[in-house]
């Protein structure tokens, strides 16, 4: 499904991914943790091409790229792999012009040229999926940030795409509003959605990831299930941020 | 005011106010309207990539703001006739005025453009959309909102803009009160009739901008 090589990234002469590979398959959830700073967002922001990698490969179902410096990537390919993801973003990002079903509407008519009945029927059929039908005529700032924060989930899934990206998506919600967007994400998992999390809520990532990245300094320090990476870590560095966190949930 | 200035006030309102409705709004519209068209056309080269263009729209601008509205309306038309452009006062009026509206609308657009979050251009990109998509269905439409206040302003300008073309022989509201002068002798009284309908007609689209700014408020927490 997914498979990234050797994926590396720099700004500048900061360098935040420093070779990267990994593997994520068809209906399975890959969840990306690690410090701030460690590459993790950058990581997952190469799925969709958000970022342009400097090297390595990116294959996501019948999408593959080389990157090599200096190598121009046509822009037909980036439009083709992004209607084959769909991103939620940690800051909402919701179109505030637009209603909570014109928002899931939109790319289907502008991208995907739907008509528009076809189009408000399956933003219908979403929007009830993610609990909200009865918000679809409000605009966004009539909503709370995880009623908006599910819309943009609903929004992510319009275009069908074979794997959703989350970044962060409960980092800038209140604590109480937290557990709506995860119910959604984990009702999601459970029907077999292939999803890429980056998240700082670990006992969330515990129960939803088959498969969990650490990340630190732009590479991957640690993997494998969440039994593996979050009870029983190999590398110091690894023990060093899971108490870390834990310290501070304790607190 | 005795009798007789009261009589030429009586006669005086309602021609100066057609030739206001005749001429000095259409020609405000008008030029309007192109100046905007000028003014997302120059933003948008501004903000891309394209170096010669962008050097082309950046010098358009850099001369209309630095040059007076009057000097430009002499140099079109009174100046290009030498080089052989005969344009009418008309024609001179309009280019002038839309010029000048185009190169000061330019900048309050680009700012709005830059004013809208990265993160919507972000969305529309995950989503699959190119960048004229997500520009023409998700920052423009953003954009339009946040600079109504200020492009109300330069409206509101270029009514009283239109009053510099009289000198160009164009015969707008302001330019017949001139006439009116010459043949009553009263500045005082004639001008500042003028001056009221002016204020009539900018009173009334201060409102006007008031609304516009409220519908598009619909979607916008403040």
């Amino acid at each position: 499904m997914i498979e990234i090589r050797g994926l590396h990234k720099s700004y500048g002469s900061l360098e935040v991914l420093k070779g990267v590979d990994l593997t994520l398959s068809k209906g399975k959830v890959l969840v990306i943790i690690g410090p701030s700073g460690s590459g993790k967002t950058t990581l997952l922001r190469c799925f969709n091409l958000l970022e342009m990698p400097d090297r390595g490969s990116l294959k996501l179902g019948e999408n593959t790229f080389e990157f090599r410096e200096g190598a121009k990537i046509p822009q037909k390919d980036i439009l083709a792999l992004r209607k084959d993801t769909g991103m939620v973003f940690q800051s909402l990002n919701l179109f505030p012009h637009m209603t909570a079903l014109e928002n899931v509407m939109e790319a289907q008519v502008t991208v995907q040229k739907k008509k528009k009945s076809e189009a408000r029927k399956r933003a219908e059929v979403l929007l009830e999926k993610v609990g909200l039908a009865d918000k679809a005529d409000s605009y966004p700032h009539k909503l709370s940030g995880g009623q908006q924060q599910r819309v943009a989930i609903a929004r992510a899934m319009a275009l069908d795409p074979e794997v959703l990206l989350f970044d962060e998506p409960t980092s800038a919600l209140d604590p109480e509003l937290v557990g709506e967007v995860l119910k959604v994400i984990k009702q999601l998992a459970a029907e077999g959605m292939t999803m890429a999390i980056v998240t700082h809520e670990m006992k969330f990532a515990a129960d939803v990831a088959d498969h969990i990245l650490l990340m630190d300094d732009g590479i991957i320090i640690e993997q494998g299930s969440p039994q593996e990476v979050l009870n029983n870590p190999k590398s110091s560095r690894a023990v060093q941020f899971l108490n870390h966190l834990n310290g501070k949930s304790d607190e | 005011m005795d009798d007789r200035q009261i009589q030429i006030i009586m006669d005086t309102f309602w021609p100066l106010l057609k030739a206001g409705v005749l001429y000095t709004i259409p020609l405000t519209l008008i030029t309007f309207a192109l100046g905007l068209i000028i003014a997302v056309i120059t933003a948008l080269i501004r903000l891309s990539s394209w170096t010669i263009p962008k050097f082309i729209a950046g010098f358009y601008v850099w001369i209309i703001r630095g040059t007076p509205l009057l000097v430009q309306l002499f140099i079109i038309f009174f100046g290009l006739p030498s080089a052989g452009i005969i344009l009418s006062p008309y024609v001179s009026a309009v280019i002038g005025l839309s010029l000048s509206v185009g190169a000061y609308g330019s900048e309050i657009v680009r700012a709005a453009i830059l004013s809208i979050q990265k993160g919507q251009w972000e969305a529309a990109y995950s989503l699959g959309m190119s960048r004229m998509q997500a520009l023409r269905r998700i920052i423009l439409p953003q954009a339009a909102r946040v600079s109504v206040p200020p492009l109300g302003n330069s409206f509101i300008s270029l009514v009283k803009d239109t009053s510099l073309v009289s000198i160009i022989s164009f015969v707008e509201m302001f330019r017949k009160s001139q006439e009116y002068v010459a043949f009553y002798y009263e500045p005082l009284l004639l001008y500042s009739e003028v001056a009221v309908i002016y204020l009539l007609f900018c009173s009334v689209l201060t409102v006007l901008q008031n609304y516009v700014e409220k519908r598009l408020d619909r979607f916008s927490a403040s």
